[in-house]
């Protein structure tokens, strides 16, 4: 065989507390279209970050065409030829489309721009992609579709060799992605490698010549796509060896009979979702799966007040309920622990006692003015009860472990008196012990007698934890499985495919 | 004409607006539009101008200057002192211009390599220049600016047009191509809009913004230089709030206070239209201390316009 363009030879990559790449080995030929498989978290993206120089790996080495190569920074990469059509895309979006085609490439003649070269030179690249745009469009005001367009041009421009796809499709209708697979085709033929991460298993099936399962951030095996059938692959990409499994220790608090929070027909034009109906019961822990894509944030943010809804209608307790703004979703009585913790979930100048007051300020009044005693006597007794360590009112919120800091968002919604307690990813990036204290605190919570949703994209800690698992799929809810037929194979094909196994 | 507006929007609604303001002002008062009206607003005109278009530079960059005032009255006073003890009229403007780079490097080292919010930056360094001022010159201004310098700077070369006019018009092109037709400027755009794009597509963040500071500063420095041109004396206590001026001209010409936006021509433009203004208000006898409310107003309908037109681009199916 010929020497393989891309050669990751017994890569790792570790972070504090976790390991998200575990000696991987494998090969991409040049000229293949080979795809990344796996779960949620389970070491695709941190792959590519640390092909394209993002992250530095722990240990273990890349060669490119048989040569070593190590990229400190994403443009030494881009020197290689190597080039990340990106998820999050990076444009300046004020200048035009040759702008940033050429941005940090420009065509000069002793510093001065080569405008009209470039212009026409732009055009071509657009024509040959079929763009609907012209060069002087400005970024900002293309699609996402047409960013990504922008960004293969780029690729072209450059003389890119290998071209990496991190869930490109994800934001793109069905038409623009057919010309997306049309185009990556072209690019293959013309003897560009390309990397493609996508949970769509149809496009894995359509496009790719080759696919890698990762799992766990280990190797697993890699398969040539026209001799291997769907459900094999699903299964190489569950079948885990359990490391932790997140059980309930306390009789089940769900109480059938008494519907809290009912949903009906809710949906977004602006986040993308559409016909969400489901009913949270009293004592219940209600799991929502999907994979990334699915809009399960972007539903939750919505049951809050903090997304723009196009219809549909919400009930508390059989009372209309309406909220357009997370402060009369906090008025209401839910409560949203957020994903990302650090941007959304706490402040991070603040000390524990202001954080665990910031919801429920107004039960903290001496007269006008906001009292501090009862502040610090609020964090100290909430922390006492979420084993927050240490508990220390004074405590700089942000120097917290992350489960910690966890502890202290929950603690907020404690003191502010919330029914209904939205988790989203609550035990993403905290460690193994912390995660039983926050399972913990959900149990705690429902004996409380609140109701839990909590959306995961850990199969075993959903299984583990929820009465019911609704599973989302491109902003649609596909199925909601009742705890008896739990299995995560089902689970898992129910998020990919849409359908029951 | 369609692609004209969508392109020069900004500017065209600055022209419609100055266009008004010269109509509204001459009915009120028709020695508005007298020559040597017009001459006082062209030179009010020239010393925001020259600021405001350094500033730009610097706001598209994504920073901000708060120092120019006090650098104008700095560069100002040693200027001066150079200029009276015999110093050659263009060693001096070149001395001028050497100082403002300078001074304009020290602000973007700050910003780029101390890693200071530049809004922090230039706020201690505009302290710190008006604090050299009155150093150098123990507060005593600096008299008797020689005739061959005030000649060079901003002498009639033709009837009504000085040479201030020229160097206005002169830095405003300078300017426009570094800005537009550069790699340079392209650069400076791509920092202001998106520095995480800029520097993954490999431009040198850090030493283009130190230099786009440098030359930003430049233009005060010319301001300087003109300045004491008209005024024939050096004084320390000059340009008190000259850069919220500045960067008047500048928002009210279109540039974002974001970054990444703003055109030469918007900011030469909006200098117009505020000296037209405040020279206005003058002549039609409002009461001083309303100009303050007139200025203000017209910088924050003109930033309101902008955000609308933004709104609606962005609103759906606003696209093209």
């Amino acid at each position: 065989m010929a020497t393989p363009m891309i050669s990751f030879r017994h890569v790792s990559k570790h972070f504090p507390g976790q390991t998200a790449l575990d000696d991987v080995s494998f090969d991409v030929q040049a000229g293949e279209i080979h795809a990344l498989l796996g779960e949620n978290g389970a070491g695709k993206s941190t792959l590519l970050n640390v092909f394209h120089g993002v992250l530095p790996p722990t240990s273990g080495e890349i060669r490119i065409d048989g040569e070593p190569v190590a990229f400190a920074h994403a443009k030494d990469a881009l020197d290689y030829g190597i080039v990340k059509v990106h998820q999050e895309i990076t444009l300046a979006p004020e200048m035009t489309v040759w702008e940033n085609l050429y941005l940090g490439s420009e065509l000069n003649w002793a510093g001065f721009l080569r405008r009209s070269r470039m212009q026409e030179a732009a055009r071509g690249y657009l024509k040959q992609l079929q763009c609907g745009f012209g060069p002087d469009d400005k970024a900002g005001s293309l699609s996402v579709g047409e960013k990504q367009m922008l960004q293969i041009a780029r690729a072209m421009m450059i003389n890119a060799r290998i071209i990496s796809f991190d869930e490109p499709t994800s934001s793109l209708s069905g038409r623009e992605a057919a010309t997306l697979f049309a185009i990556i085709r072209d690019l293959r033929a013309k003897g560009i490698t390309i990397l493609y991460i996508s949970h769509k298993l149809d496009e894995i099936f359509t496009l790719c010549d080759r696919a890698t399962v990762l799992r766990d951030g280990k190797y697993i095996d890699t398969y040539t796509v026209a001799d291997i059938d769907r459900p094999t692959l699903i299964r190489n990409m569950v079948g885990r060896d359990v490391a932790l499994f997140a059980t309930r220790h306390r009789p089940q608090r769900a109480d059938y009979s008494r519907p809290v929070l009912r949903v009906e027909k809710l949906q977004s034009e602006s986040a993308g979702f559409e016909d969400i109906s489901f009913t949270l019961h009293a004592g219940e822990i209600l799991g929502f799966f999907g994979l990334v894509g699915a809009k399960r944030t972007d539903v939750m943010r919505a049951i809050f007040g903090a997304e723009r809804l196009s219809g549909g209608t919400l009930a508390l307790d059989d009372r209309p309920l309406v909220n357009r703004h997370p402060s009369q979703g906090v008025a209401n009585g839910i409560a949203l622990v957020p994903e990302n913790r650090k941007e959304q979930g706490f402040a991070a100048n603040l000390d524990n006692a202001d954080n665990i007051a910031m919801a429920s300020l107004w039960k903290y009044r001496r007269g006008p003015f906001v009292s501090h005693v009862r502040k610090d006597d609020n964090a100290r007794r909430r922390g006492e009860t979420v084993h927050l360590n240490p508990n220390r009112p004074d405590f700089p919120t942000r120097n917290l472990s992350g489960g910690n800091a966890q502890k202290v968002v929950i603690a907020k919604w404690l003191s502010a008196d919330a029914r209904v307690v939205i988790l989203d990813e609550p035990t993403k990036g905290i460690d193994v012990a912390a995660k039983a204290d926050i399972y913990a605190l959900m149990e705690d919570m429902v004996e409380a007698g609140k109701s839990l949703i909590m959306v995961s994209s850990e199969l075993p800690e959903l299984i583990g934890m929820s009465d019911r698992i609704v599973v989302m799929r491109d902003g649609r809810i596909v199925a909601i499985v009742d705890k008896s037929e739990f299995a995560e194979q089902k689970l898992l094909t129910y998020a990919v495919e849409g359908t029951a196994p | 004409m369609n692609k004209l507006f969508s392109h020069h929007g900004r500017e065209i609604s600055v022209l419609v607006a100055i266009a008004a303001m010269f109509v509204i002002f001459s009915l009120i008062d028709p020695l508005y539009i007298s020559g040597d009206n017009i001459r006082d607003i062209v030179e009010h005109a020239t010393i925001y101008g020259l600021m405001g278009l350094g500033v730009t530079g610097i706001i598209i960059a994504g920073g901000i200057d708060l120092s120019v005032g006090p650098a104008l009255a700095f560069i100002a006073v040693v200027v001066a002192r150079q200029a009276v003890s015999g110093v050659p009229p263009l060693l001096c403007v070149a001395l001028g211009i050497a100082m403002g780079m300078v001074m304009g490097m020290a602000n973007g080292a700050l910003v780029s390599y101390v890693r200071l919010q530049p809004f922090i930056a230039t706020m201690g360094t505009m302290s710190v220049f008006r604090g050299l001022a009155y150093l150098y010159t123990q507060a005593v201004p600096v008299i008797g600016v020689p005739r061959p310098y005030r000649l060079l700077v901003d002498g009639e070369m033709i009837p009504f047009v000085r040479a201030s006019i020229f160097i206005f018009l002169g830095f405003a092109v300078f300017l426009h191509i570094l800005l537009k037709y550069t790699c340079f400027g392209n650069h400076v755009y791509a920092i202001g809009g998106n520095e995480e794009a800029a520097r993954l597509s490999g431009v040198k963040v850090k030493s283009t913004r130190t230099l786009m500071f440098a030359i930003g500063m430049i233009g005060t420095a010319l301001a300087a230089i003109v300045q004491l041109g008209k005024l024939g004396t050096g004084d320390p206590t000059t340009g008190q709030g000259y850069e919220l001026e500045a960067i008047a001209a500048a928002a009210i010409g279109g540039t974002s206070m974001a970054g990444g936006r703003g055109t030469v021509l918007g900011t030469v433009l909006g200098a117009i239209l505020f000296s037209g203004l405040k020279v206005g208000l003058i002549t039609s006898g409002v009461d001083t201390f309303w100009q303050y409310v007139a200025t203000g107003t017209v910088i924050i309908v003109s930033a309101s316009v902008e955000v609308l037109q933004t709104r609606l681009a962005d609103a759906p199916g606003g696209r093209r």
